[in-house]
């Protein structure tokens, strides 16, 4: 039997139980016995879905402790002999898991996008240079195979309701602690715009006209995202930006206003359905990923359309009878 | 205060073209920009050194030899010394082989502080800080987007991170390796014009592996856990839109695209 563990950062619980889909696409529902490291937190979560799950016998380990995290992931696979550890690719995944394949000397590949084997050898796709490339890329070397994948990038299926074992474990000694949390403002709760199958982007190109964005967002039942500009230039928060140093998103639809198109934004969008781009400039390369693009000003075009999606249903658009 | 600041010169992905009767990307033609990250963080040590004047910063890059002109203009912009670590043997070296190479050099090293940028443009898996911080048995934190304080004599760095849910500050104990991540306010200062020209070769240092030592078995595809099997571009296929203009006739047929795509009831 194949063994899979999984790393559950507590802040992200829900996105790093739906990792174990990697477990699935390698070895078959039945063929991997499912192991969870939840020292932070998410272990009630893990104990439903998982057949083994770690906590820190010492009280909860939080996820910045990336040090002491990697010493008990290489502590677990010198006793378990892990085949697969995956890491979901948020802020702290991406710390932990790095210093965990450094101390076993183990490939690690990040921001995987699609797994499968050839011949015994596990594959595993990821984007790069912003997603202009999809590279096919093999762990060499005795240890574990090690990936990280972004949030919802795997569907997962209905899960199979299981009732874990629970392990405690002792926490390897590490130097002393090198980081401290001083402090934790918590930000107000925002819809993630990962779960929305409608996005209406702005750029720079339409910075000022947020407020606007929002009316196209709520006609279409969709939310509202933007481009790095847009953040950078103040007109939008971190939490809503999309592309490679943002969210990576898939959408039904994804109505991009103002936004040329750089690669690292779309290599945030290329699992859109659809796309609609609306630009002054009909060389912009957001065009390369469009159905539709519209060639204005994003402003105008963003108020004729709320003028005929918030009329009146009964009155019928000019033109098309 | 001693800092040393990882520099990448990356190409600029939106000049690299793809060749598809050769299935090769061409890189060539792609002008080299520093990593914007890594030039935030390079941004944010120059600032400290104004501030603190007997601040000493070093940069350092695993480049080809290429990349020296380019990076020769951090010397006329204020930083000490500019270290390029290159070397043929290390060329397809993955996140760990390069990890590897920057930890035996910084062993060699005296400093309080490591910058870096969090990712980099290209390969964008963002692991090197940690791996390099694994190796060097130092802290790390990246997301980094202010620096409070930065004081070696009380060994640590305050600093805050934007994280997903809460917006964090953090004591780290020092040395530590600081990923910053990218600020559009913190930029590199402007090349005088009197300092366009002027001399840096003793400022810039080009090392290879004969002065590292590592052995040829950790060197490139070598020394490296992962490998590259194949590279496609379907990601680069692109669709035939249509193109409509934002006037009423465009603004009627999006509306009736909508409602077939079932986007919006008629």
């Amino acid at each position: 039997m194949k063994r899979v563990l999984v790393y559950i950062d507590e802040e992200a619980v829900e996105d790093s139980l739906a990792l174990l889909e990697i477990g699935r696409r390698l070895y078959g529902e039945q063929g991997f016995c499912a192991y969870a490291l939840a020292a932070g937190g998410g272990s009630g979560e893990a104990g439903r879905r998982f057949d083994y799950v770690f906590r820190a016998r010492s009280g909860a380990l939080p996820n910045f402790e990336a040090a002491a995290l990697a010493r008990c992931i290489a502590a677990l696979h010198q006793a378990y002999g892990f085949d697969v550890i995956v890491f979901p690719a948020t802020h702290w995944g991406r710390m932990v898991a790095p210093r965990a394949a450094a101390r076993l000397r183990a490939g690690l590949v990040a921001d995987v996008t699609a797994v499968g084997s050839e011949g015994g050898e596990i594959w595993m796709a990821r984007p790069a240079f912003s997603g202009r490339l999809l590279a096919t890329v093999v762990c060499r070397g005795g240890g574990p195979v090690m990936l990280s994948v972004r949030p919802r990038v795997f569907t997962q299926r209905a899960p199979a309701l299981k009732s874990a074992e629970f392990i405690d474990i002792d926490v390897p000694d590490t130097p002393a602690p090198g980081v401290r949390l001083i402090e934790r403002r918590e930000k107000p709760a925002v819809r993630d715009i990962r779960e929305s199958a409608v996005l209406v982007a702005g750029g720079g190109g339409i910075a000022r006209d947020f407020p606007l964005l929002e009316r196209l967002a709520q006609a279409l039942h969709g939310l509202v995202a933007a481009s790095r500009q847009a953040v950078d230039l103040g007109s939008a928060p971190r939490a809503i930006q999309v592309g490679q140093s943002g969210k990576i998103v898939s959408p039904r639809l994804y109505v991009a206003i103002g936004i040329s198109g750089a690669s690292p934004h779309l290599a945030g969008i290329r699992n859109a359905e659809y796309v609609i781009a609306v630009n002054p400039d009909r060389q912009a390369p957001i065009g390369s990923l469009a159905d539709i693009v519209v060639e204005g000003d994003g402003r105008a075009f963003v108020e004729g359309l709320l003028e005929r999606l918030e009329a009146p249903r009964t009155q019928s658009h000019g033109g098309r009878g | 205060m001693k800092i040393l600041c990882l520099l990448k010169p990356v190409p600029d992905v939106d000049q690299l073209r793809y060749d598809r009767a050769r299935n090769v990307l061409v890189r060539e033609q792609a002008r080299l920009i520093l990593n914007p990250e890594d030039a935030t963080a390079a941004a944010t040590a120059l600032e400290i050194k104004r501030a603190v004047p007997d601040t000493y910063l070093e940069t350092v890059s695993m480049a080809p030899r290429g990349a020296r002109p380019h990076l020769e203009d951090l010397a006329r912009r204020g930083v000490d010394q500019v270290t390029l670590i290159s070397d043929l043997r290390y060329a397809g070296s993955d996140t760990w082989a390069t990890s590897r190479v920057l930890a035996r050099y910084l062993e060699t090293r005296d400093y309080d502080c490591v910058f870096c940028g969090t990712h980099t443009l290209d390969g964008g898996t963002g692991q090197v800080p940690a791996q390099l911080a694994e190796l060097l048995g130092l802290p790390v934190m990246v997301g980094i987007t202010a620096l409070a304080e930065l004081d070696p004599r009380a060994g640590q760095a305050v600093v805050e991170v934007d994280g997903e849910r809460a917006l964090l500050r953090f004591a780290v104990a020092l040395p530590a390796v600081l990923g910053f991540q990218y600020n559009p306010d913190r930029k590199l200062p402007y090349l005088r014009y009197a300092d366009l020209n002027r001399d840096v070769s003793q400022q810039v240092v080009v090392l290879g592996n004969n002065a590292l030592g590592l052995a040829e078995t950790e060197l490139g595809l070598r020394g490296s856990l992962t490998q590259v099997r194949r590279i496609e571009v379907d990601a680069l296929e692109t669709k035939t839109p249509l193109r409509l203009r934002a006037d009423q006739e465009g603004l009627d047929t999006v509306c009736h695209w909508l409602e077939q795509k079932g986007f919006v009831q008629p």
